[in-house]
């Protein structure tokens, strides 16, 4: 299959870059560290009954330790094939340019995830429960919390194709992700985890996609919901997942019936 | 003057893209503003954190954001340095008649950073409004003094981040520890982390020097005299001799890239 071939292109390519990753990971844990610090000072100031000091460690970590299937970017190639032209070579390929995108933004992704975020999870373990990454709290949360993942990273991907709608309609790739980006990391609580919002802040996030991304398997590793609510929310998630890759199927065909093609 | 041209140059080369600098300065303040709400949204569910309160985190949000965006529109040459060393054009900032310093202001600016300042200067005068502070001229001046601070603060981490990039030739993504670090870290007052963390930030790092510090002297209170409240942003400003000194030392040590 041609999509495998370019999503397992993507995956080696990632894969080479070790020392980037290295740097990476220690910026990663530092960034953990002052995040976990930050949230305990407000902690420490009024607790809260579902989400204690533990679960908010590990909810840190998790979001650490996947920074990268979540971190919503245009990736640099595709700037490169919007702002140069080189999109029409996409063209010329007997294949849908939507799936060719795809796969490669989500063969990236997985690769620099799979790189990255062992390290952080084993440091997790190591910490003292106050700052540390939790076990699972059962078997099935973990597998549900796998299950929810994957699905998470679909998402988010998606979620990436519509930026690059974005970048193509306003010809600015930097621009574009970096709004999408913001407004993503906010809404799906990666800035702030969503327990720590107000109850009317989270009802509506509720009905948004982006906290299907990242906060629903974290909070399912850590148990704030049971099996079957667990289930249910990895329905909506699913629900979420086809709509938007409908949704950037649509608007990819009707950007490209019109594109223009810069440089030559 | 050399700079004035510089600056003419970069304004005209970025209006020759008006609606793209148009377009990302409106990224850029959309970038803060999704900060800012995140600060917000943590204050409504707490009030407040340690002895703070929502504006006083407002006024430390406004004041690094301000200074950081200003950073990183006139000295982005310091920012992305790792790019001229990289590309080998370093060797040709060598052989000009102009001292390196004055070359690496002008390399490089970006007008799209306002946004972000616009943002910033913004929050702060709401910040200062809204905070109970009984004026004096010394509140007005160790204000000024937190702004001034902070850049100077900020532009000698970017000077270390470019001396260490002669080494590693590549810009590796840790030093982003101190510069993005600080910024992240300076949303709150940084008295309410933990220990180790809020030592490495004053002490190393002179962050505290344009945050919690100069606060404290502008709301009232704290344990020690005043005057070491009101002078901090001064104390805070040395780091930029050392970073200006290694920088040069590791220009002296540069053997050339690139072609």
């Amino acid at each position: 299959m041609s999509y495998v071939g370019i999503f397992k292109m993507h995956l080696k390519g990632e894969l080479q870059y070790r020392g980037k990753a290295i740097s990476g990971i220690v910026t990663q844990v530092f960034w953990g560290f002052m995040r976990i610090s930050l949230f305990t000072a407000f902690l420490a100031t009024s607790s809260m009954q579902d989400f204690s000091l533990y679960q908010m460690s590990s909810y840190i970590w998790l979001g650490q330790a996947f920074l990268a299937a979540f971190y919503i970017t245009v990736p640099p190639e595709v700037n490169k094939d919007i702002v140069r032209g080189d999109i029409c070579y996409k063209f010329i390929r007997p294949m849908d340019i939507y799936n060719q995108w795809y796969a490669s933004v989500l063969g990236s992704k997985i690769a620099s995830t799979l790189l990255r975020f062992s390290p952080i999870i084993i440091l997790g373990f190591c910490l003292p429960n106050s700052m540390g990454l939790m076990l699972p709290v059962s078997f099935e949360a973990f597998l549900l919390f796998c299950v929810s993942m994957c699905i998470g990273v679909c998402l988010c991907s998606a979620v990436i194709l519509i930026a690059i709608y974005l970048s193509i309609k306003t010809l600015m790739p930097k621009g574009a992700s970096a709004i999408v980006m913001s407004v993503t990391s906010l809404l799906s609580g990666a800035l702030i985890p969503l327990p720590l919002m107000p109850a009317s802040v989270q009802t509506v996030l509720n009905f948004l996609p982006f906290r299907y991304m990242s906060d629903l398997p974290y909070r399912i590793y850590i148990g704030n919901f049971t099996i079957a609510e667990s289930c249910m929310q990895i329905g909506i998630a699913f629900v979420w997942l086809v709509a938007l890759i409908v949704i950037g199927k649509l608007l990819m065909k009707s950007s490209l019936k019109k594109v223009v093609v810069q440089g030559g | 003057m050399l700079y004035q041209k510089y600056v003419k140059m970069h304004i005209k080369s970025s209006m020759q893209y008006r609606l793209n600098t148009v377009f990302l300065s409106f990224s850029q303040a959309v970038v803060a503003v999704s900060e800012l709400l995140a600060v917000y949204v943590l204050f409504q569910t707490f009030t407040t954190v340690g002895t703070w309160t929502f504006y006083d985190s407002l006024l430390m949000f406004g004041v690094v954001t301000t200074v950081f965006s200003f950073c990183e529109c006139f000295f982005r040459g310091y920012d992305s340095f790792a790019e001229i060393v990289q590309s080998g054009e370093l060797d040709r900032l060598f052989i000009r008649p102009v001292n390196i310093h004055y070359q690496i202001l002008g390399a490089k600016m970006e007008f799209s950073k306002l946004g972000k300042f616009f943002v910033g200067v913004v929050v702060s005068i709401i910040a200062v409004c809204k905070l109970s502070i009984t004026w004096s001229i010394w509140k007005v001046l160790v204000l000024l003094g937190m702004f001034v601070c902070g850049v100077v603060v900020i532009l000698s981490l970017m000077i270390l981040g470019a001396g260490m990039s002669i080494y590693t030739i590549e810009n590796l993504e840790f030093i982003n520890i101190f510069t993005a670090g600080s910024k992240d870290l300076a949303y709150y007052p940084i008295n309410i982390y933990q220990k180790w963390l809020s030592r490495l930030f004053t002490y190393v790092i002179p962050v505290a020097c344009f945050n919690y510090l100069p606060l404290t002297y502008l709301v009232g209170g704290g344990t020690l005299l005043p005057w070491v409240y009101a002078l901090s942003p001064c104390f805070g400003m040395l780091i930029m001799i050392p970073c200006v000194l290694f920088f040069n030392f590791s220009l002296k040590k540069y053997q050339g890239t690139g072609t």
